[in-house]
Formats: structure tokens, sequence, C-alpha cells
């Protein structure tokens, strides 16, 4: 028996560490469920109108775009990436998808066809990274601005109408009462439904372990015969596909494409992540946490403008949050 | 009586659940090489780190040239002359060798500008004291890890050090290489520095060592000169009972039935035609020094590195080499050299480790994992390999390195691994639970699995092995049958010397030998 106090010293050790990480862990998610909170609370008592269903659900559309941004940029980041180019690719697909509704596609094709196209983007994303093996942060930042200009030639820079249904999706609700309760807005509901999708695939899925595991120790994941290459290109499908929805609801929402708009959305879905928990060196983040972020990014732009502050304003305030989130993470990782 | 430099009285320490150390006492001599030792967890590095100011004791004294000292940070500590050189190297790679000496505090001309001559004649001065010639405007990462950790000892010395904490020094180096850090070490202890050095290498000591202090379980045991005490007597020390052998008994039978043909791999510059077959319950070593090829073999086998032409077989059929997914499907598996770089994903939980490379066998359909059946297998490999963890989803980061050891043999047990490599088992592993790993690797050939031993210990390759492999610069040299074979033909062929200098080594050998009765 190798069993000597020796073991038992590293056990008393093991065991302390692990107490500290389970609570370390509940706490992480109680300090920023109960920021959201508090926030929440703070804004209802100072901000008139704050605490209404009206502004309740308003909140929950604007931060839509914002989660589901933050949800397809978790993933890359995990992978120890970044996705620069979201903000180019929605303007983009919101306008290939309107152009095809234009030129006559039935309205859902049109849609699928703006999917698409952020599909093909994730993929040209990911296929520059794993086989040019490019710096994701490099390949990004080029793809942003290509496809930005794809969108604007495309275009001559000019938004167009679209046909009045594909305003639809942005503008519609369901359980629509009247006044008082405007319904759960169509994004929302997507929002939803995108998030528990995305969690499942991230924590139950074989694509989601080897996610974490490529962000954790690529070599480490190549040596278990994990194709790490395909796994980052498919996080970078999903961050594009993600932004394609953007895109289609945000050009449904104007009824109009506008291949100027979104510009530096992707800073706001990084940081929704980062207020998460993700870490950018990799291998740690979650769904529900930047579903979380997003939330405090929301509640203090809508909290802010009620309570009359400007726009320059709320950047500064967002801005700190983000910093002191980082902070505060790091003190508490530390110890 | 030699002067005592430094000493240690009943200093203790807590960590949160953990007394760390228990009112140890010690002391160091002007120049001597006094070795410290013990098992993982045994309060080595938190006494050093005591020393060189990076924790504070939370009681007891330390007197330091005849004054109780405190030293708030290791900056303190280094200028008090009491300096560390640490196992990984806290160097720049970029720099130059003299910017890397003199970083901090660089040498300025009048008008604040870099002086770089005055900083490359100085390093070359201070190089000039170990009996160094390195050139200084060299880029660090050029060099060897060896010449770059005797620049890190250089660059301690250069801020006067008397007392020189070394730990692990020798665990990235190759024999010759070690040699050469023995002569700076005795030059050094010649100019009158006190020198602590740590190891797990217990074999090396002889070479060096004047003294040596034993600790367990955060508390001192003893000290004695080295030539007073038996290795046997160290090592049961160190593990607080007696072990009786530092090998387990061989029991393991290889069979006739080849499991794996190795064909003709070359890969150009690093391998060059090799060629060899391993036998179920075969335990196969790979003998060579840093830089034969050894783990270069193993990756090529794996399919982690491409190779130029070749052919591997398993059981007779052919594998692609392409990816590690292929072999790994095949029933190879490859326990790298360096743990945590490229065996765990430190940051993920021991189950979702031991799955990695067959998370496939715990799914359902569409790729959805099943975390029960995850549990369930995880459980199995946690009571059969024995590897304490107070649960199961703990993270891999937080267990010590021999658990994660078992975690990374777990990993591929799960994958129902046919051959086995292990590239430097017990690298950085504690006397006590590298017993139980050799234990692991002789039942595993028991067990019919054919295994494959990287490793630079020798008598580590000797006491497990039935058949050795000697690599030189990328070429076998010689396929040898361990019990007919000693450490001296087996260094020879490694050396590239082949059969014809066994002769003039044996005459070496006999002279280092009558070195050792000389010191005891």
């Amino acid at each position: 028996m190798s069993d000597t106090s020796t073991t038992h010293t590293d056990e008393r050790a093991g065991n302390a560490t692990v107490r500290k990480g389970r609570s370390k862990l509940a706490l992480d998610r109680l300090i920023t469920f109960g920021a959201v909170i508090v926030l929440f609370a703070v804004f209802s008592i100072t901000a008139k109108n704050f605490f209404t269903m009206r502004s309740i659900l308003s909140l929950a559309l604007q931060t839509s775009t914002t989660t589901l941004m933050g949800i397809g940029v978790t993933f890359t980041i995990i992978t120890a990436g970044i996705d620069l180019s979201i903000g180019s690719v929605i303007a983009f697909t919101g306008t290939v998808a309107v152009m095809a509704a234009i030129a006559g596609v039935p309205i859902w094709i049109s849609m699928l066809v703006g999917l698409l196209a952020g599909v093909v983007c994730g993929l040209v994303n990911g296929l520059l990274i794993t086989r040019m093996k490019l710096p994701p942060f490099i390949a990004t930042l080029g793809m942003m601005m290509v496809v930005r200009g794809v969108a604007l030639t495309i275009t001559n820079a000019n938004a167009r109408p679209a046909p009045e249904s594909f305003g639809v999706l942005g503008n519609d609700a369901i359980f629509r009462i009247g006044p008082q309760f405007p319904g759960i807005s169509y994004p929302v509901l997507i929002m939803i439904a995108v998030a528990f999708i995305f969690h499942f695939i991230l924590k139950r899925m074989r694509i989601g372990r080897y996610t974490y595991a490529v962000g954790s120790n690529e070599e480490a994941a190549r040596l278990s015969g994990i194709k790490v290459g395909r796994v980052k290109i498919v996080a970078y499908i999903f961050s594009g596909l993600l932004a394609g929805l953007v895109g289609i609801i945000l050009a449904s929402r104007m009824v109009t494409s506008q291949p100027n708009s979104a510009t530096g959305y992707e800073l706001n879905a990084i940081a929704a992540a980062v207020i998460g928990g993700t870490s950018l060196m990799g291998g740690v983040g979650t769904v529900g946490g930047t579903v979380i972020g997003s939330f405090i990014i929301g509640i203090l732009t809508v909290g802010l403008t009620m309570q009359g502050a400007n726009y320059f304003m709320q950047q500064i305030v967002i801005g700190l949050v983000v910093i002191f989130a980082v902070y505060f993470d790091q003190l508490r990782s530390r110890k | 009586m030699p002067e005592v430099i430094l000493q240690v009285e009943k200093v203790s320490k807590s960590f949160p659940g953990v007394k760390a150390l228990d009112q140890v006492s010690f002391n160091l001599c002007k120049g001597e090489v006094h070795a410290l030792v013990g098992e993982n967890g045994a309060g080595k590095s938190t006494l050093m780190k005591i020393l060189s100011g990076v924790h504070e004791a939370d009681e007891g004294v330390i007197i330091y040239k005849g004054r109780p000292v405190r030293f708030q940070s290791s900056t303190q500590a280094r200028d008090a002359g009491i300096g560390i050189i640490y196992q990984e190297l806290n160097l720049i790679p970029h720099l130059s060798v003299a910017a890397n000496i003199f970083i901090g505090r660089e040498p300025l001309t009048r008008f604040g500008t870099l002086n770089e001559k005055k900083m490359n004649a100085d390093a070359v001065a201070i190089l000039a004291r170990l009996n160094l010639r390195i050139d200084p405007t060299i880029t660090l990462n050029r060099l060897p890890i060896s010449k770059q950790q005797m620049v890190e000892i250089a660059k301690s010395l250069s801020f006067d050090s008397e007392v020189l904490i070394m730990d692990e020094p020798t665990s990235a180096l190759t024999e010759s290489e070690i040699d050469e850090l023995f002569d700076v070490i005795h030059t050094l202890r010649d100019r009158g520095v006190a020198i602590i050095y740590i190891s797990h290498r217990l074999e090396e000591l002889k070479h060096i060592v004047d003294r040596i202090s034993i600790f367990r379980d955060g508390r001192y045991v003893s000290t004695d000169p080295y030539a007073a005490i038996s290795m046997e007597e160290i090592v049961s020390r160190m593990v607080g009972r007696k072990l009786e052998n530092l090998f387990p008994p061989k029991r393991n039978v290889p069979t006739t039935e080849k499991i794996l043909e190795v064909r003709n791999i070359t890969r150009k510059g690093v391998l060059e035609d090799i060629s060899f077959d391993l036998f179920k319950g075969e335990i196969l070593g790979f003998a060579g020094l840093m830089g034969a090829g050894r783990s270069e073999l193993a990756r090529a086998i794996f399919g982690a590195d491409p190779i130029d032409s070749g052919e591997v077989r398993i059981h007779g059929r052919r594998l692609s080499l392409l990816s590690p997914s292929d072999s790994i499907k095949a029933g190879i598996a490859y326990l790298s050299e360096n743990r945590k770089l490229d065996g765990l994903a430190v940051k993920m939980q021991l189950a979702e480790n031991v799955t990695m490379a067959n998370v496939r066998e715990v799914s359902r359909s569409f790729g959805v994992i099943s975390r029960a059946q995850e549990m369930e297998a995880c459980r199995k490999y946690v009571d059969d390999l024995n590897i304490r963890t107070p649960r199961l989803t703990q993270v891999v980061n937080n267990l010590s390195g021999g658990n994660q050891q078992k975690v990374v043999v777990a990993k591929w047990l799960f994958c129902d691994s046919k051959v086995l490599i292990f590239d430097e088992p017990t690298r950085g592993i504690d006397v006590g639970t590298k017993y139980a790993i050799y234990e692991l690797i002789e039942r595993l050939a028991r067990e019919g699995v054919g295994i494959i031993m990287i490793s630079s210990e020798l008598s580590e390759i000797l006491g497990m092995t039935d058949r050795v492999i000697v690599l030189h610069e990328g070429r076998l040299e010689a396929t040898l049958i361990t019990r007919n074979t000693t450490q001296e033909e087996i260094l020879n062929y490694a050396a590239g010397l082949g059969a014809s200098a066994i002769r003039e080594s044996a005459i070496r050998t006999t002279h280092r030998t009558n070195e050792r009765h000389g010191n005891e």
C-alpha cells in the first residue's frame, strides 16, 4: 500500500481546493446573477417606468441581438480565438436577404439565404484560421473589412427598402394583448431558443466538449485524436450563423437593407461574453454567462437612457463594467 | 567547522487546509552543496519559497549571516544574496544573453541610452566566472536549454549571490549537459557559494552533494554527510517506510505474437530508416541521449508528426499515419513526456479528460454525451488505478503529479489501447508514486498490452524492460535483450560509439567507481 501520510496531506490540500473551487463556482454564478438583480432593482427605483411590463419586454428585445452575437462569439473565444467580423457579417447577411426578397424570392427562403451567407462567412474565417494558419485576430479582422466592402459594393452603399412582409420577423410578437402587454417579440423567442440549443450543444454534445478541449489544450486535444481544425471551423460557423440570424432580424426590424449598419457590434458581443466569465485565454466560458453578460449591458443601456443619461455616459459606464468585471474575476481566481 | 551562512529555526507555514511546514529546522554552510530531498508535498518548495522571499513564514526564525531576516519579496532576498533557479527558467527568449542577465538594471550611457558595450563586456566577465564561453549578443532562444540554464545561473551570480537555490536543475538536461552543470556547481562551491540542491533524481546526487537533508510531510527528518548514508536509507526516510525494491518483480511474459510492426520510418533530418517489432505482453525500452529521436519516433508511429516514408502495421493492418485519430482507433496510445503541455486539458474535469480520446463510447445518437455513462466508465478507472480524487468532476489542475499521470493512463485504457507508448512516464514524480506507475506498466504488459517505454533514466530501462532499442542521432544503433546488457553498453550505443568502444568505456567506469568509493 502506498498510503503514507504524504498522500493524506495531498488529499487535504486537494479537498481544500475542491471546497474552495466548488464554492467559488457557485459564488461566480451568484455574483453575476446577483449583479443583474441589483442593477434591475436600482433602476426600478431610480428610473420612472423602468419596472413595467412594457419596458421589460423592450429590454428583452433590445438585448436579444447582443445575446445572439455573444453566444456565437463565446464559441470562438472558448477555442482561444475571436471573431471580429460579426458586425460586417450582420450588415452583409441582412443585405443579401433583403436583396433576395426584392428579387422576388419568397421571404422565408430569402432569410435562409441570409443565414447561409453567414455560414459561408464563418466557414471562410474557419478555413483562414485552420488551413492558412492565420491568427484568429488577423483572419477575422481581414474578413471584417472584406465582408463590409462586399456589402457596400453590391448595394452601392445604399439602403434599400424590403417588401413589407419581410418586416414580420423583427416587428411582430405573440401573445399581444394591447398597450399594457405588447407581446413577446419573435427575436426574444429566437434568443431563448438559441440560448437553450447552444447551451445544450456546448455542455452535452461531443462538439461542445471538443470546443472546450481545443481551447484548454490544443495539443492534448490533437493527440487525443480530436480533429482540432474541424472543431474550430464549426465554432466560426456557429458565430457566422448567429451573426447571420442577427443580420436578418435587424434588416427585418428596419424593413430595409443597411450595408452601413452594425459597425462595431462584435465588440458588444465580446464584452457580453467577457462580462459573463468567458476567458480570452480559451477553455472557459458558458452560454448562460454570456446571456447574463448581455443583460447586464442591456439593463445598463436602457436604465441609463430612461434616467436621462446620454449615449456618451452609457459608453463610459459599460466600459467601466467590462474593466471591473474582468478585474474582479481575476482577483477571485488568483486567490 | 565550516561557517554556517544560513540557519532556519522552527519555521512553520500553513496554507488553507494544509500545514505545509511544521517546525522545520535546517542549516547551510558556506561552500557546500546541500541536497534537499523528499516526496512531493514534503515541504521543500515551500521552504525554498520562504527563503527566497516569495512566502513569509508563519512562525520561526531565519538567521542569515548571523542576523535574523524576514524577506518580504524575492527582490529583497536577491539583493541580500539569496538567489533561486527555478525548474522553469525565468528568462526572455527573444532578448540577447547579456540583456537577460542585466534585465531591469541595464547599464546606461551618459545620454540615457542603453550601454550595450558595457553590458556585453560585463556579461562575458560574469560568464567567465563560471568558466563558460557564451556569446553575450546571441539571442537566448538560439541556445540549448542547458546553456540557457547557465545564463540563468550567471544572472543570479551577477547579484553576488552567496546562497543559490536550485530546484530540479537537471530535469530538462541530457547526460552530457548535466556534467557541464555539475562542473559549474563545483566552480561555484569552490568560490564559497552555498548551494541548496533539490532533486528527484537521487542517482545524480553522488556527483556533487556534501550533505543531505530529508523532509517528509512538511517535517524535517534528518541531515547527514552524504558519504555517511546509503541510498536505501535515504529512500526509506523519504517515504517513511522501507521500500524493498525500486522496481516491481517482472512477471510479464512477452509472447511471440507481433502487435506492432514498424518498417523503414524516415523523417528527413530527424529519423532515418527505423524498423522494429513489438510483441504482445512485451515492454520495449527506447534509450538514447536527448535529441536522439526517441520521442520523435514515438510521435511518428502515433501519427502526431508527418513522416517522409515508411509504414506502421498493427496486427498486420497498415496505419495511415496522417493524424493521431486513426492510430487511436487502431489501438495505439501515446502518453507524452510533458503531461501538462500536451497530455491533459488541465482546466477540464477528471472525467472529461478520461473520456477525451473516446467520447464516442459514452455518447448516444447525434453526438449527445451521456453524463451517467461517462461517470460510470470513469469510476471504474479511478478505482482500478487508485487515482486519489475527491470527486470525478475534480478539475485536473488540482490533482497531484502522480494522479495526473494516472488520469492520462486512464484516458488511454478507456480507448482499449493495444499499444501504449510511455514517454518519460516518471519524470517529476516522487519515489513512492514512481513505484505505483512501474507496477501499473508491468501489470498492463501482463494483461497483454504491448508497451514502449521511453526513458532517460537507464536504471528504469534496465529495471523494467524486456528489450531495449538504442537510438543515436535518429538512427537505430542496437536492439538489445535487457537482461544480457549493461548500462555501459547502452550508453556506448547511445553515444554512437558502437560495440568497439565498450572496452575503453569499461576503464572509464572503473575510474568513476573508484572516485565514488573515495567519497564514501
